[in-house]
């Protein structure tokens, strides 16, 4: 592992770390508290992160994208709304924790709208947080507070979902959605240009959209024309 | 503590060995893309944690029972609105604090917008929001997110004063 490498790509961590030592040298009672809420903190991420992680790359290889865009696509309707409700309430963690989830349905063909409504149901209107709620806060508060709140994650979802294209995000984060990534995969990669594309990654891009046809690589031969037809398929609408 | 934690580590090991069972290959596939969603995310979410304990533990208790247990409720709106942007904590946390400060004399619904700008509105958590959904989208969901989440708070005054 190159050392200096890591370093640069872990910058905040770099300097977190740093601010620590700073802290434990001057004052260590500071330090010793700092580390129990630290502790507190990542003891959460640790038991909800790997678990989410887990779902959603099980969710990215099994589930067709198909499947996604009936159920949370822009087309979904009100199902889409329960859905992605549905699947906040039940989360657990902290709304970091869905931040992988939500953007792999969103690669999968999600809406921005219901991605929305997920992570902030995610965050603020969980099921576990109710039960606390209830316990500590009694019921009128619990009431007031989610009878407020659903309609406002309703109307954060829609207004997010009017304000953000999910072109803009998707090239924000350098990505494709993940049909464009399946047919780059097919393609070999050579990047010689004899489809009319700069590489192949345009190229892959291109068939995405229609522009190109499926067997637009020559070189790739017939099979892998078909491949690419095949998969154009199973995830047309 | 949180019963859905009980239930999410264990369904996702029972799915893991379904998934195995019902094909290896991409079995692996999942395991390699949740390798690398962590490898990325894993690091950063770390370094964020220990930045707001910091923060937390910087700012003593009493001077979070100051801001959002003063009189003057617009002021204490804000407070709370705003220190819930820069914090995150965990909600078995934030719920008997908020409960606490209620008792100790804090309008309710200060600590009502308090909970949810904590748990919705990120400052900490927007570096990684960044990362998987682009500025706009970060911006335009926190910022939305924060205006509402007053807007809950002040209604909540509303409906509580008519409730027992």
């Amino acid at each position: 592992m190159d050392v200096k490498q890591y370093l640069k790509d872990n910058k905040i961590l770099v300097v977190t770390l740093i601010i620590y030592l700073i802290v434990l040298i001057v004052d260590q009672n500071m330090f010793m508290e700092t580390l129990d809420t630290a502790w507190i903190y990542i003891k959460e991420m640790l038991q909800v992160l790997p678990a989410v992680l887990i779902f959603t790359g099980l969710l990215e290889v099994w589930v067709p994208r198909e499947k996604i865009m009936k159920t949370f696509g822009s087309d979904s309707g009100l199902l889409g709304k329960l859905a992605s409700f549905g699947l906040g309430t039940v989360s657990a963690g902290p709304i970091y924790a869905g931040f992988p989830i939500a953007q792999s349905l969103l690669k999968k063909g999600a809406s921005v709208a219901n991605v929305t409504i997920l992570l902030s149901t995610w965050a603020v209107a969980k099921i576990p947080i109710l039960l606390v709620e209830l316990q500590f806060l009694g019921w009128a508060f619990a009431v007031a507070r989610w009878s407020l709140t659903l309609p406002a994650i309703l109307a954060i979802g829609y207004l997010t979902g009017k304000l953000v294209d999910k072109e803009e995000i998707l090239s924000e984060i350098g990505e494709e959605e993940t049909i464009v990534k399946e047919i780059w995969e097919i393609l070999p990669g050579h990047n010689c240009g004899s489809c009319g594309y700069d590489n192949c990654k345009e190229c892959a891009k291109a068939i995405a959209d229609g522009e190109a046809e499926p067997d637009a690589c020559d070189p790739c031969g017939e099979e892998s024309g078909e491949k690419i037809a095949e998969l154009m398929e199973e995830t047309d609408e | 503590m949180n019963a859905f934690v009980l239930i999410l580590v264990p369904a996702a090991i029972i799915l893991l060995i379904w998934s195995t069972l019902k094909d290896k290959e991409k079995t692996k596939e999942s395991l390699n893309v949740a390798k690398g969603m962590g490898k990325n995310v894993g690091g950063e979410i770390f370094a964020l944690l220990l930045l707001v304990a910091l923060f937390f533990t910087l700012i003593p208790e009493s001077t979070i029972e100051y801001l959002l247990g003063s009189n003057k409720f617009f002021l204490s709106l804000l407070a709370g609105a705003g220190l819930g942007t820069v914090l995150i904590l965990p909600k078995f946390v934030a719920i008997p604090m908020a409960a606490d400060l209620i008792k100790s004399g804090a309008y309710t619904v200060v600590a009502a917008g308090f909970l949810t700008t904590l748990t919705m509105v990120g400052f900490a958590t927007a570096p990684v929001e960044v990362e998987h959904f682009g500025k706009k989208y970060t911006l335009i969901r926190n910022g939305l997110s924060f205006v509402f989440a007053i807007i809950i708070a002040l209604g909540m005054m509303v409906i509580l004063s008519y409730l027992p």
